[in-house]
């Protein structure tokens, strides 16, 4: 059990699918050798195939105190970056445009902004996803060497590039595909919620480059954060796959998900543009709770009174949205208690 | 030789108590302990070999012909989790050839497996990967190597206590030899389950494979008679990597 619990909630309504968060994990941390196909932070469309392909069907997680079974993801369902025919195209004088070559057949974000019908309309939402740095890590409980640990002094989920000996157990282990293997190193990798930034009381990179200003940061565990509050107070943020058993420490603010377009001041159960049954597959039966309780914040604020929630939601500056405490979580971490 | 069979039952009950080792309470790791002793196993029959180690590197040199195959029968661990795939016994068994040349042990490990598991990784680079504009890249995120190895006792065994076959334990640690048929030799050390870790080392280790087997040769520093040796196998294609492996119980050294 960890003193502290760093956490991100991310806000669905406000993610614009840019990849701006994706450009600026992948430019800190996985811009080396073996890393092409890893995508600590990743963008993926929902309803989706997701990244890597199919990651929710493959497997892993708890069941019943019992980890679940789950095979090896394949380069191929991560997607690696393809090359471009310019030699054919360019220098031996065929007429057709550049293309990628080998045709490829997966990618990151492959379907992205498809989506799926609901009746006749078209929808889909995007899904930032990182390390949810879980309170019950099902790779922790996967590794026979002890290799992953969780920070007893901040609760953040990381992997000793030491002891790993690149088994990959916790690869098939983590029901969110979320730890990926490096074969040039030899070893498994995943995000380490930019510790090294929040130790110099900078927020991690994901949510500082956000443009859309969905990310909020802090301590679980900190009456004063915007985290605490979403998630216990408000309780308008959810995790990814409750049922999965391994207690994520990163929450969505689900879709308001509005009426469709037809039936415009309908509420928003009545005759969800989302079909609610994909929400409740995502995040739960809770998640029902969650919309409603959005609805009215809305329609409160619509009626002229003040939401503090949708206020804090809106989240206009970085001190509303991130409350990093690095003076908390050192003076705790060197107070003469185990690590 | 000995009959396979005898060797193999004999084995059978060390599979037995390594899987009481690792299901049991501490009373059955203590029986187990306690059973782990010279008394139980087969020995080890070491040439004095003419030629240089350098020769008999070579795992398909015409001087391991001259040196009868001991054949060792292979236990197969049982899965770590229930969720695992269940795994076959699919190479019953290793032949293993000892020499000693020179303060050298040199030994040659031949097993039967179909499919070679032996994909070709580049090197991590020493140049750091920042400011370089072409990085290494990962081929596959879901095979494994084949590989083999030796252990014997790190310390001289006492009073014919020798370790765990798991690795070693606290009071007696193990020394490996490890061959990865893509990542090389490496020199390992452990005291127990899950304490591995290589020591920076590597040694001399050549390997061929040829007609659906791998022939492969290891040089070992001076190894004294009498010292217990265990082997193991892991085969790539069967996601073999860890404890989820062939291995043989202790043989004493003649």
């Amino acid at each position: 059990m960890s003193h502290h619990q760093y956490a991100m909630v991310m806000d669905l309504n406000k993610c614009l699918g840019c990849q701006t968060c994706t450009i600026a994990c992948k430019k800190l941390w996985t811009d080396r050798d073996g890393t092409q196909h890893m995508y600590w932070n990743n963008v993926e469309t929902r309803p989706g195939i997701g990244y890597p392909r199919q990651w929710d069907q493959i497997g892993g997680g708890w069941k019943d105190g019992q980890l679940q079974p789950s095979r090896q993801p394949t380069l191929e369902d991560y997607g690696a970056p393809w090359e471009f025919d310019y030699e054919q195209r360019l220098y031996e004088g065929k007429g057709k445009p550049v293309m990628p070559s080998p045709d490829p057949v997966s990618g990151p974000n492959w379907d992205e902004d498809v989506g799926a019908l609901n009746g006749d309309e078209n929808f889909y939402f995007y899904l930032p996803r990182i390390c949810n740095h879980c309170t019950n890590p099902a790779c922790l409980a996967a590794c026979p060497r002890q290799a992953i640990y969780k920070r007893t002094e901040d609760g953040i989920v990381v992997l000793d590039q030491e002891r790993c000996e690149g088994y990959r157990y916790c690869v098939a282990a983590c029901p969110y595909k979320k730890i990926y293997f490096n074969e040039i190193t030899g070893k498994s990798e995943k995000c380490i919620f930019c510790y090294p930034r929040l130790e110099k009381g900078e927020v991690n990179a994901c949510a500082a480059q956000c443009p859309g200003r969905l990310r909020f940061v802090g301590l679980l565990d900190d009456p004063g954060s915007a985290v605490h509050k979403l998630v216990y107070v408000y309780k308008a943020a959810l995790p990814l796959f409750p049922e999965k058993g391994t207690e994520p420490n990163v929450f969505y603010v689900p879709p308001f998900n509005p009426p469709k377009r037809t039936n415009y001041g309908k509420s928003i159960l009545e005759d969800p543009r989302l079909p609610l049954d994909y929400l409740i597959y995502l995040f739960g039966p809770a998640v029902k709770d969650v919309i409603v309780r959005l609805e009215a914040e809305l329609t409160r604020a619509q009626n002229g009174g003040i939401s503090e929630l949708l206020q804090l939601l809106i989240g206009r500056d970085a001190e509303t949205r991130y409350q990093v405490r690095p003076q908390l979580v050192q003076i705790q971490a060197g107070n003469g208690r185990p690590l | 030789m000995r009959t396979p069979w005898k060797i193999i039952a004999a084995l059978g009950c060390s599979f037995l108590a390594a899987v009481f080792v690792a299901h049991g309470t501490q009373a059955q790791q203590k029986a187990v302990k306690a059973a782990a002793t010279d008394s139980v196993g087969m020995s080890l029959r070491v040439a004095a070999a003419p030629s240089r180690a350098e020769a008999l590197l070579d795992p398909m040199a015409a001087d391991w012909t001259s040196i009868p195959a001991q054949r060792v029968a292979l236990n197969r661990t049982p899965r770590l989790y229930d969720t695992e795939a269940p795994s076959e016994l699919e190479i019953p068994f290793v032949d293993v050839r000892l020499a000693r040349t020179a303060g050298k042990l040199l030994v040659q490990m031949t097993w039967r497996d179909p499919t070679q598991d032996a994909p070709e990784i580049a090197k991590l680079p020493s140049a750091p990967a920042e400011g370089r504009p072409n990085k290494e890249l990962t081929e596959a995120t879901d095979r494994f190597s084949d590989s083999a190895a030796v252990m014997y006792p790190t310390r001289p065994v006492e009073k014919g206590q020798w370790p765990s076959l798991q690795m070693g334990d606290p009071a007696n640690p193990v020394s490996i030899y490890f061959w990865n048929a893509s990542r090389g030799a490496a020199r390992m050390q452990a005291e127990g389950r899950g304490t591995t870790r290589r020591t920076g080392e590597t040694f001399p280790a050549r390997a061929v494979y040829r007609d659906q087997a791998w022939h492969v040769a290891m040089e070992l520093a001076d190894v004294p008679p009498g010292t217990p040796l265990a082997f193991a196998i892991w085969n790539g294609s069967q996601q073999d990597r860890d404890g989820r492996k062939y291995f043989t119980s202790w043989m004493k050294l003649e």
